[in-house]
């Protein structure tokens, strides 16, 4: 039977800001646990939530580039339950007036470019890790009071390639938006899925089932194909699909239940009354949503129009901001964006991966990839010289000190070059008679020769011209 | 003795700390007023840092509820029974700065629910004018302590009355600014939204002095005001020619008691004498009636959740069971009172989300019913007042209220009013009823304490009731 899959996705997404949602500690990862922290963490008795600006700057950037309204009296709520990583005993959120809602993003999928509608985006804040080990629980607050923003699409996504489409988007999005560090891996974006079948055309809509914490994009894609797979194959038989909580496991390549769904849980949402609604400057938040750093779309169109490239260079380039941003130093040196782009594609990413660094750790400058770029431009190296060259440039040496270091300079000057294929004629009587026989491998081998003889340094365009040339007149 | 005395003394201040350390003590046993005596030393060793503070050398009490670092803070509760603050509430660090020496920290109804001081985990608080009677809540051991001479001026916090009631019943000036006016930060919440910080004095010009040092914009409470702090001892004249005072005909009705309504009436009498246009003005009937039914509301709904921290993880009397959860259970079942408890479950019925627009949402609405009633009331009068209390401070062993009769809930209650209002409202003794204080309340606009303090002011001239001794 034919199914339509119905796909909701809510990502987690903590902000990269220097202090707490509510409080002056400092927010940062991987520090020794428990000392990031203050009396308001750790939710002290007459503790009192004092809200980050930086954070309603940043949900307010990502509400805009996700096409959402902001609204601009922000109002926060308190979610109560009882767990012993929520200090507090309440998490204060936005259920009632979510700061963005009614958004979009639109993703490239193979039938054409799609829209996804973004319910809401707000703002919240995170609980504390815990480490359940076999005698004890430890727990450590460090994540405690981290500003998250919660973003909550429709469910107009129905297959896992579109899913992990919509969560690329979304993370280069954020990414480069600035406001957070989106590595899912660390747990700074997390992801949960809600998905349902139902046949084809029906409008009624199936049992819905959620997977938690997916933990890379692969892995939504993986998790959202195995899931489909299951409830078309219990659906098939027959059978019913049990309202529930999942888990992608990795080792398993499959789902597995969490927990079965026992009724909702009452959090008993209520409006937070230690922080009163606060209506925000408009000048602020114009002046926030005019200044928006350039997004992935926009950068990739400027690419294409201002350097040439296709979309596929363009593509490459954007979905790795650092490598772009890379790019655009080297372009404000190079003559050709496009020869630029090729370097930066091919032999800087080669690079990178065969010594598995990234460009943050390479002492690389961007001003001397943008000259060695013009040094083949204009003709000063060949482009087999160069990346002798760039191997030094990678270690942060100037490619015009290592070219004349090496004695390199490309040899253009066609009497010069004539009197090297002259003298390598005289040498190999045996390939001329190879070339008038039609071996035209033989012109390959004779331009090598050629080369060698000049130290690389011969134009190998040239070369190869004149010497087809003077073959002919023997 | 008043603040302003020791001012114009200071070079006795440390023989005045000690003297008021040694009246501690010995009032403990009739009184049971404190939960942790401070040893003043090391403060007395600081004291020239502070000179002309304007509470320099001050002996001071706090309620239990105000944080000091390093210092046991126990809400009167057993599950903060050992617990330590890491930091000190706002007001703590003004006060010190101010040069005020801190004593003790007072008795209180537990987590300042209550308002008879008899739910402390250390016992009832007595009366210094009758040992059999309370001193009222939930701020009765700061009252007591400075009804009995002990301290010229004692922190409590008001979420009901919980400053101006036990104010009442113990013969001292009980004030709380408009909410906002003095940050929240570090004292145990009881009901955010309702919570005041606020002082019992032994004159209305000493309330004067320590809001200037109490009040003020502090980035830790975000509802707190950004309004600059004034003079506000300048401003307390006890001039009231011209001023227009509203006497509230609900309140007066529903009181019995002819010993409190003829100081009532001497008092009124008094400030028409000097030039005070008094009117009678009645309130919506049913709105006040609702008051305290949709006051426990609001404020057990949001303590069921200010609470929620008491889990015994981080803090607190920890109770040790097999999980996390079986911890919190424990802690939190053996670790509060059954009154505490009660309100707990109240809260959260209250806030179920099948009952929260009838309950919770129904109360807010109400609440907002009553301000608006309130300020109609406020914007023709200056002040409006009426007794604190139907009469003078019940028996410790007194349970024969009827919490559904007019008297209790209007005339016991109306307090409450400056809590849903937000506005500044003060209790100034004005005599006795069968040998025990009663008091009359002044509430008035918003941010308006100099003027609500100008005609407490009068009231304490009418009176002659300024630094009075118990027995006087």
């Amino acid at each position: 039977m034919k199914y339509d899959v119905v796909i909701g996705i809510e990502i987690h997404c903590e902000l990269k800001t220097k202090t707490k949602m509510f409080s002056g500690a400092p927010a940062s990862f991987g520090q020794r646990a428990n000392t990031c922290v203050n009396e308001i963490e750790l939710a002290h008795p007459g503790t009192l939530p004092a809200l980050n600006k930086t954070a309603v700057r940043y949900a307010i950037m990502a509400s805009t580039a996700l096409n959402m309204k902001v609204d601009t009296l922000v109002k926060f709520d308190r979610k109560n339950y009882y767990y012993s990583d929520l200090a507090k005993g309440y998490q204060i959120t936005q259920q009632f007036h979510p700061i963005g809602s009614d958004g979009y993003l639109d993703i490239e999928t193979d039938e054409g470019t799609k829209r996804i509608r973004i319910e809401r985006l707000h703002m919240e804040e995170d609980t504390a890790k815990q480490y359940h080990l076999d005698e004890k629980t430890l727990i450590d607050y460090n994540r405690s009071g981290t500003p998250l923003v919660e973003i909550v699409s429709k469910p107009d996504i129905s297959s896992g390639k579109e899913a992990a489409a919509y969560v690329s988007k979304l993370r280069e999005t954020l990414f480069y938006l600035g406001v957070s560090d989106v590595k899912m891996e660390e747990g700074s974006m997390r992801c949960d899925v809600n998905i349902s079948l139902k046949p084809a055309g029906s409008p009624v809509y199936g049992t819905r089932v959620e997977i938690k914490n997916l933990n890379s994009i692969s892995n939504v894609q993986k998790a959202i194909d195995e899931e489909i797979k299951r409830h078309s194959s219990v659906y098939d038989a027959g059978g019913s699909i049990e309202q529930e909580t999942r888990r992608f496991d990795e080792a398993t390549q499959t789902t597995v239940s969490m927990r079965k769904k026992e009724g909702a849980v009452d959090y008993k949402y209520f409006p937070e009354p230690n922080i009163f609604p606060i209506q925000l400057d408009l000048d602020w938040v114009k002046s926030i949503q005019d200044n928006l750093p350039e997004l992935p779309d926009q950068r990739r169109a400027r690419y294409m129009k201002d350097y040439g490239l296709g979309s596929y260079d363009a593509n490459v380039l954007t979905s790795n901001k650092d490598l772009s941003d890379f790019y655009e130093e080297v372009c404000k040196v190079a003559k050709d964006g496009k020869i630029a782009a090729n370097w930066c594609i091919s032999e800087l990413s080669g690079a990178l991966a065969k010594r598995n660094e990234t460009l943050s750790t390479m002492k690389l400058s961007a001003v001397h990839l943008g000259t060695l770029v013009n040094m083949i431009l204009d003709k000063e190296i060949s482009g087999k010289q160069a990346k002798e060259v760039f191997e030094d440039v990678l270690e942060g040496k100037d490619p015009k000190e290592v070219a004349a270091a090496k004695g390199m300079k490309q040899v253009s000057d066609s009497s010069a070059i004539l009197s090297l294929i002259n003298q390598v004629l005289d040498e190999n009587p045996q390939s001329i008679v190879d070339f008038k026989n039609g071996k035209s491998r033989a012109v390959g081998f004779l331009v090598g020769q050629v080369m060698k003889k000049s130290k690389g340094q011969a134009n190998p365009a040239m070369t190869n011209q004149l010497l087809t040339e003077e073959l002919k007149k023997r | 003795m008043t603040i302003l005395e020791m001012l114009k003394d200071t070079a006795h201040a440390e023989e005045r700390i000690l003297e008021a350390v040694q009246k501690a003590h010995e009032s403990q046993k009739d009184l049971n007023a404190i939960v942790t005596f401070i040893d003043p030393a090391e403060q007395i060793a600081h004291l020239n840092e502070h000179k002309g503070g304007l509470l320099e050398g001050v002996p001071v009490a706090l309620k239990d509820n105000v944080n000091t670092k390093g210092i046991k803070t126990t809400a009167s509760s057993r599950i903060l029974e050992n617990y330590i603050p890491v930091f000190d509430a706002t007001i703590v660090k003004k006060m010190r700065e101010a040069g005020a020496v801190f004593i003790a920290k007072a008795s209180m109804d537990e987590l300042a629910m209550g308002g008879t001081n008899t739910t402390s985990v250390t016992g009832p608080v007595r009366n210094p004018h009758n040992l059999e009677c309370m001193a009222g809540g939930s701020s009765g051991g700061s009252a007591a302590l400075v009804a009995a001479g002990v301290v010229p001026m004692a922190i409590g916090s008001d979420t009901g009355d919980s400053i101006r009631k036990p104010a009442s019943f113990c013969g001292v000036v009980g004030f709380k600014p408009t909410y906002g006016r003095i940050s929240r930060y570090g004292i145990i919440p009881y009901s955010s939204s309702l919570d005041h910080v606020g002082v019992f004095t032994r004159s209305v010009k000493d309330a004067a002095v320590s809001l200037e040092v109490l009040a003020g914009r502090d980035d830790h409470d975000m509802t707190s005001s950004s309004l600059p702090v004034e003079h506000y001892l300048d401003a307390v004249k006890g001039d009231v020619a011209g001023k227009k005072i509203a006497v509230l005909k609900n309140v007066i009705d529903a009181i019995d008691d002819e010993a409190t309504l003829h100081c009532f009436n001497d008092v009124i009498e008094g400030l028409k004498a000097k030039g005070a246009i008094v009117d009678v003005v009645e309130m919506n009937e049913d709105l006040l009636k609702a008051l305290l039914p949709a006051y426990y509301l609001i404020a057990n709904c949001e303590a069921t959740a200010n609470h929620s921290n008491l889990d015994g993880i981080r803090f607190g009397n920890r109770v040790d069971a097999e999980t996390s959860e079986e911890i919190m259970i424990k802690t939190r079942t053996e670790g509060f009172g059954p009154l505490i408890r009660k309100r707990f479950v109240i809260g959260s019925y209250g806030l179920f989300w099948e009952n929260q627009e009838k309950l919770f949402r129904q109360a807010q609405r109400v609440r907002r019913l009553i301000v608006e009633e309130v300020s109609r009331v406020l914007k023709d009068y200056d002040v409006y007042v009426a007794p604190a209390a139907p009469g003078g401070a019940p028996k410790l062993d007194d349970t024969s209220r009827d919490e559904l009769s007019d008297k209790y809930l209007v005339a016991d209650n109306h307090m409450i009013l400056g809590n849903f209002t937000g506005y500044p409202s003060i209790t100034v003794p004005m005599g006795l009823s069968d040998g025990m204080p009663v008091g009359i309340n002044l509430t008035g606009r918003a941010f308006e304490e100099s003027e609500l303090l100008n005609i407490a002011q009068a009231v304490e001239d009418i009176t002659g009731l300024c630094d009075s001794k118990v027995g006087d």
